[in-house]
């Protein structure tokens, strides 16, 4: 088991950059190449818009589980704006960011759980 | 008439004569009037200029928008209210200065060794890649540019609030070969989407080099590196074209209530 690391955000744009310093962080420790971190900011990002980072009413909670091979983040939060589905582009972008990703929504209650192993080429 | 300041080289203007400039253009406009009172203020436009100075824009145009502020602070002063000229002019040029940096440059509110050290990033990257072979670690990053891992991270961070004063040009101390970038053909299609959909229609209306990087990013599976070495610019500023291109989508498809 690796660590474990728990952040609420209110869910408003100028608070996303907390995510996306967060994410490098670890993954930064983890010795994660640039071009990984780099993908795990955008990630973390798109989590954000998905999750309703639009400055509604509301909070963001992520939990990133740290072991020394691989970071899983699971962000939850209510459905962003426009992003009535699960919408094309973001599938891609984080179909080319992280290893494994799923969203699931129920009602208006949003979670995602990304993983993203050490190094790996992603396609 | 101006007299110096004791102790200082700013030409301190004479404050009877400004008033009198001031009131005689007001009620007549004449132009040579307000060139007179421009002339005169002049030294207060570049003083202010300097003190935003050595944040990543060249002093010369700092100097010229305090000057055009200057212009305009003349133009809408109001010497009938009875304040002082420099009590409107000071907060207007400065806030022409601030404006002009949230649009033009450095976001103000990032450190100086931050901006610094996020161009220096630029360099630093891409010559690890290139000695690795691989994209190197943060701290490997760290120690070639003799700094913590914290600051390499928040560098990063702080290019989000770069915003370059062309999208074409050249960012100073960064690519320079940004305007000489080069395309792959078959890259600029919309392999993979649906020409018809909301998307495609949003990445239409993209410039074609930021609409070329998401497109080598996130449907044809290039790393960031692979995509600066393809275009010619810095991993950096790649970075930076590829989440400014993602917000920018992200707002104009909110705009609309598009999903996308």
């Amino acid at each position: 088991m690796g660590d474990e690391i728990r952040l609420a955000l209110p869910a408003s744009p100028e608070h996303v950059p907390l995510a996306r310093l967060t994410v490098a962080s670890l993954a930064g420790a983890l010795g994660f190449s640039f071009d990984a971190v780099e993908d795990l900011r955008i990630a973390v990002d798109e989590l954000c818009y998905l999750l309703g980072a639009d400055g509604r009413p509301g909070s963001i909670h992520f939990e990133f589980d740290v072991d020394k091979n691989s970071l899983v983040i699971i962000g939850e939060g209510a459905p962003g704006g426009p992003v009535r589905e699960f919408a094309e582009l973001s599938e891609q972008i984080l179909a080319a960011t992280v290893s494994e990703y799923t969203v699931e929504r129920v009602d208006d209650h949003m979670t995602c759980r990304v993983v993203r192993r050490r190094e790996e080429a992603l396609a | 008439m101006t007299v110096l300041e004791s102790g200082s080289r700013r030409p301190v203007p004479d404050k009877r004569e400004v008033r009198e400039l001031l009131m005689e253009y007001h009620e007549s406009g004449d132009p040579a009037l307000r060139d007179r009172i421009v002339e005169i203020h002049l030294g207060l436009a570049e003083y202010l200029a300097r003190r935003f100075d050595r944040r990543g824009e060249p002093l010369d145009d700092l100097v010229q928008v305090a000057s055009l502020a200057l212009i305009h602070a003349v133009d809408r002063f109001d010497p009938t209210r009875g304040l002082e000229f420099t009590t409107f002019a000071v907060p207007t040029i400065v806030g022409e200065l601030k404006r002009y940096f949230r649009d033009k440059g450095w976001a103000l509110r990032v450190p100086r060794r931050l901006q610094e050290l996020h161009l220096r990033l630029a360099t630093t990257v891409a010559e690890l890649t290139h000695e690795l072979g691989r994209s190197p670690s943060i701290p490997e990053i760290a120690d070639r540019a003799q700094a913590s891992t914290d600051e390499v991270i928040e560098a990063m961070e702080a290019g989000r609030a770069y915003r370059s004063s062309s999208l074409d040009a050249p960012i100073s101390g960064d690519d320079p070969t940004a305007q000489s970038w080069k395309l792959g053909q078959p890259d600029d299609n919309f392999t993979g989407i649906d020409e018809r959909s909301e998307l495609a229609s949003l990445l239409r209306d993209l410039p074609e080099r930021e609409r070329t990087i998401l497109l080598l990013r996130f449907y044809e599976g290039m790393t960031q590196s692979e995509i600066a070495e393809r275009i010619g610019i810095s991993q950096m500023h790649v970075s930076r074209l590829l989440s400014r291109t993602l917000e920018q989508l992200r707002r104009r498809a909110a705009e609309e209530d598009r999903a996308i």
